[in-house]
């Protein structure tokens, strides 16, 4: 069959209503479940999976991928406007989200989410459509080792999201690292600090650690200063983002879109580290370097570019190769499955038409995004005008909701408030809380690869160098840790 | 055997008393406990069962997935709940048989929970990559003998760990945990991801897990544990090679209560399980994801895993697997 063949037959597939209907409910459901803390995107995929059992197919799948993509978005809006990132991908908006909104520039923040959401979903679907096959057999290509230096590298992002003392962000990283090793341990099946307790066996749950670190301790802080943002209040008002603003953070969003593609289609590493990478070059590149982590939109634009560019290309190691990129397109594979298909390079052949009618139900996906997501705003708009003193008390109480039904579990409530009494001291003693989350997630991966290489190596070191993809993650984390030292010499003599 | 069947009849017999008398059970919504993450194939399973199984109980039953430590957590849930028939819980391979069999640490036991059923079985597979000229399983256990390989899992204490040492050593490779090594992953997925990319060099795992990339001829199955050979897999039987010791190694999901359990809430699970099990609508989605079905009734459910679970005891005891840290 042509290519011809194949978008027609594909169109014949989704070219009804139901399709984009399914698509529109998936993102509404997602941009909802999203900008819930606590619900987050796997969450809501996962729950509405069942749903789709008895849908046709294609709009089955379409439903989910909406629910992905929206919920990847929804996740910047409570990220902005109540310092609480929505899913965990959306930690790395905060930064710069939250900074703008408390200066009243919500709608700014918000309407560059959207755009750069939008774009880099744009970007992240027709590199799936036109890459998919190149980008699959050079995921393939990723093993421990590889992953092992990815990851080196991307621990030098501590340096870029630390704010003014690389010290204390060094000291918040180690932190982060530290906790990070509670659970099972995955080489020897040991316990590792859990002192006995079932509960802590399976590690700090993710979810609970993330909204404690973020959320709690603005809690903390109104009950300090009851009526410390008197004087200050947020407004969403007339100002929205300008179209000389998107021009201005082009660039950005097309390098945040194209880290987020490589990084989705490689599995195992997920939207949340994408965001931050994706963050700290913006950050390197910028002429308004400093103004990063105060409020600046770029900053925002870079972390939604990287976040949502991930989303179309985990399709890449899930259509082509059959494997799951992260934890939401695991459960998408679960939907392929029980509608009998085989994700796969055969499906390519077998079911070309779903294959084609993914990709252009995937194109349309990015224009929904942007028309929901708009009205998504809009909805949630009031939130940034409710008094802080009224609005602290429902973030905690949809915090503890939240975080209770990831795992239903009491004691993840009881992480969170822990957390978020180290949030609060960290915050007090100007200890950013970023580097923390980094070392957090990319922590545990850093060690299994580098574990697991060893296994596979029989405990020489030399596998860690074995190929071009090790060697080029070496080089660049070199030069990073030499122009960061450079950085801070600079700087000591600066002030020194 | 007799025994047993005496006992079976008089569990029975007070089953059908009981439900007499405790004719309100149940009452209200009853707890499930989904030990494992959404999607996952626990979750799939006991969603696509949850519909029919609502219809045959009568009373909602509210899903929740309590994970974390290889399905350690959400057990424990239910293993200090109340042994009231309320909060009952999806149990696993991994979870209950080959976990107790191998990890000392592990805060429950076998003895721990009453089993109500077995409804869904499925079988094991072990596959390499197409070029990594292994064509039969002889060809893997040579190359383990000479040079040695490698295998991925989903974690110390998955089915997949006990799996690969298992089918070695029934093969007759000696010592299999030194010729062998052991690469674990965070996942199915992952597990079967590092087979692809040449990280290691075979996995023995569910069927289902495998049946995409067999399909697509990404993966060569050189071993299927059953008697009978599964669909979509061209390879022998652990039967055809002379090994019916290795048809105990089977997946299975099931349910499972607290060990005080009463009677006659073991014995109308039963009789709802094996109505919920004929809805075609399950079956049909079982089916497409690769699994038997297959209701065993409580009596049946336990010697089941007893079973499998003093195969496993044994075999891990034999080569001293056991995790004591």
């Amino acid at each position: 069959m042509s290519l011809f063949d194949n978008v027609m037959a594909g169109l014949a597939l989704v070219g009804n209503i139901n399709a984009f209907l399914s698509l529109a409910i998936g993102i509404v459901i997602g941009v909802i479940g999203g900008a819930i803390p606590g619900i987050s995107a796997t969450m809501a995929v996962a729950l509405a999976l069942p749903f789709t059992f008895p849908m046709e197919a294609i709009n089955g799948i379409l439903l989910l991928l909406g629910v992905y993509k929206g919920g990847i978005f929804g996740g910047s809006i409570p990220a902005i406007l109540i310092k609480t990132p929505g899913t965990p991908a959306s930690s790395a908006t905060v930064l710069d989200g939250h900074p703008m909104a408390a200066r009243g520039e919500a709608g700014r923040a918000l309407g560059m989410a959207l755009w750069a959401s939008c774009t880099a979903d744009l970007i992240s679907n027709l590199s799936l459509i036109l890459f998919a096959g190149w980008l699959a057999s050079f995921a393939l290509s990723f093993g421990p080792p590889e992953f092992f230096a990815l990851i080196l590298f991307s621990l030098t992002i501590i340096a870029g999201v630390s704010g003014d003392s690389l010290l204390r962000g060094a000291l918040s990283a180690l932190l982060g690292l530290l906790l990070a090793t509670i659970g099972l341990d995955l080489i020897y099946g040991t316990n590792r600090f859990t002192f006995g307790d079932p509960n802590l066996m399976g590690g700090l749950n993710f979810i609970a650690v993330l909204i404690g670190l973020f959320a709690i301790p603005e809690i903390l802080n109104t009950v300090w200063h009851p009526t410390g943002h008197l004087g200050n209040v947020q407004k969403l008002g007339k100002n929205w983002v300008t179209f000389a603003d998107y021009r201005r953070c082009f660039k950005t969003i097309v390098r945040g879109s194209f880290i987020g593609v490589f990084l989705g289609s490689i599995p195992g590493i997920g939207a949340a580290p994408a965001a931050f990478l994706s963050y700290s070059e913006a950050r390197r590149k910028s002429p308004n370097k400093a103004n990063f982590g105060k409020g600046e939109i770029e900053g925002v634009a870079a972390s939604e570019a990287g976040n949502n560019g991930v989303a179309g290309a985990t399709l890449i190691p899930l259509l082509a190769l059959g494997v799951p990129g992260d934890v939401i397109t695991a459960i998408i594979i679960g939907a392929f499955m029980v509608h009998g298909l085989q994700p796969g390079p055969m499906m390519f052949v077998m079911n070309s038409d779903i294959i084609y009618g993914l990709f252009i139900g995937l194109i349309f996906s990015s224009a929904l995004l942007f028309v929901i997501g708009g009205l998504a705003i809009r909805g949630f708009k009031p939130v940034a005008d409710i008094p802080r003193r009224i609005l602290m008390p429902m973030v905690l109480v949809l915090c503890i909701y939240g975080v209770f039904a990831v795992n239903n579990n009491l004691f993840d409530v009881g992480v969170m408030f822990v957390m978020g009494w180290v949030g609060f001291v960290m915050g007090r003693c100007h200890i950013p809380a970023a580097p923390f989350l980094i070392a957090f997630i990319l922590g545990p991966m850093l060690e299994d690869n580098f574990r697991q290489a060893m296994l596979m190596s029989g405990g020489s070191p030399v596998i860690l160098l074995r190929g071009p993809i090790t060697w080029f993650f070496w080089g660049v984390t070199a030069l990073t840790v030499i122009a960061i030292a450079r950085g801070s010499l600079d700087k000591a003599r600066e002030t020194g | 055997m007799t025994l047993r069947k005496l006992g079976a009849a008089c569990a029975l017999g007070l089953g059908l008393i009981a439900t007499t008398a405790f004719a309100e059970y149940p009452e209200r919504p009853i707890n499930m406990v989904i030990p494992y993450g959404p999607g996952g194939a626990t979750d799939i399973s006991a969603r696509a069962i949850a519909e029919p199984l609502g219809h045959a109980v009568g009373k909602p039953l509210v899903m929740s997935n309590i994970t974390g430590a290889g399905g350690a957590t959400g057990s424990v849930a239910v293993q200090n709940a109340k042994g009231d028939g309320y909060t009952m819980l999806f149990a696993r391979v991994g979870s209950h048989t080959v976990n107790p069999a191998m990890k000392a640490t592990l805060p429950y036991t076998l003895d721990d929970f009453r089993f109500v059923t077995v409804y869904e079985i499925n079988p094991v597979a072990c596959a390499v990559r197409p070029d990594s000229g292994i064509e039969t399983i002889e060809d893997l256990v040579a190359l383990t003998n000479k040079e040695g390989s490698s295998y991925s899992s989903s974690g110390v204490g998955s089915m997949l760990h006990l799996a690969a040492v298992f089918v070695l050593d029934e093969f007759g490779v000696e010592n299999p945990l030194e010729k062998a090594t052991h690469i674990p992953q965070k996942g199915g997925g992952e597990a079967a991801t590092a087979v692809l990319n040449g990280t290691v060099t075979f996995i023995c795992t569910n069927t289902s897990a495998l049946a995409g990339f067999v399909a697509n001829g990404q993966l060569k199955p050189i071993l299927v544990t059953t008697a009978e050979p599964v669909v979509g897999f061209d390879a022998p039987t652990a039967v055809d090679l002379g090994k019916p010791a290795l048809t105990q190694l089977v997946g299975w999901t099931g349910i499972a209560g607290p060990d005080d359990l009463p009677d006659e809430v073991a014995a109308k699970w039963g009789a709802w399980m094996a109505e919920a099990a004929n809805d075609p609508g399950f079956v049909d989605q079982m089916n497409a994801l690769g699994s038997v079905i297959h209701v065993m009734s409580p009596e049946e459910a336990n010697t089941f895993i007893q079973k499998q679970y003093e195969t496993f005891r044994a075999l891990v005891d034999k080569l001293g697997m056991r995790i004591e840290g």
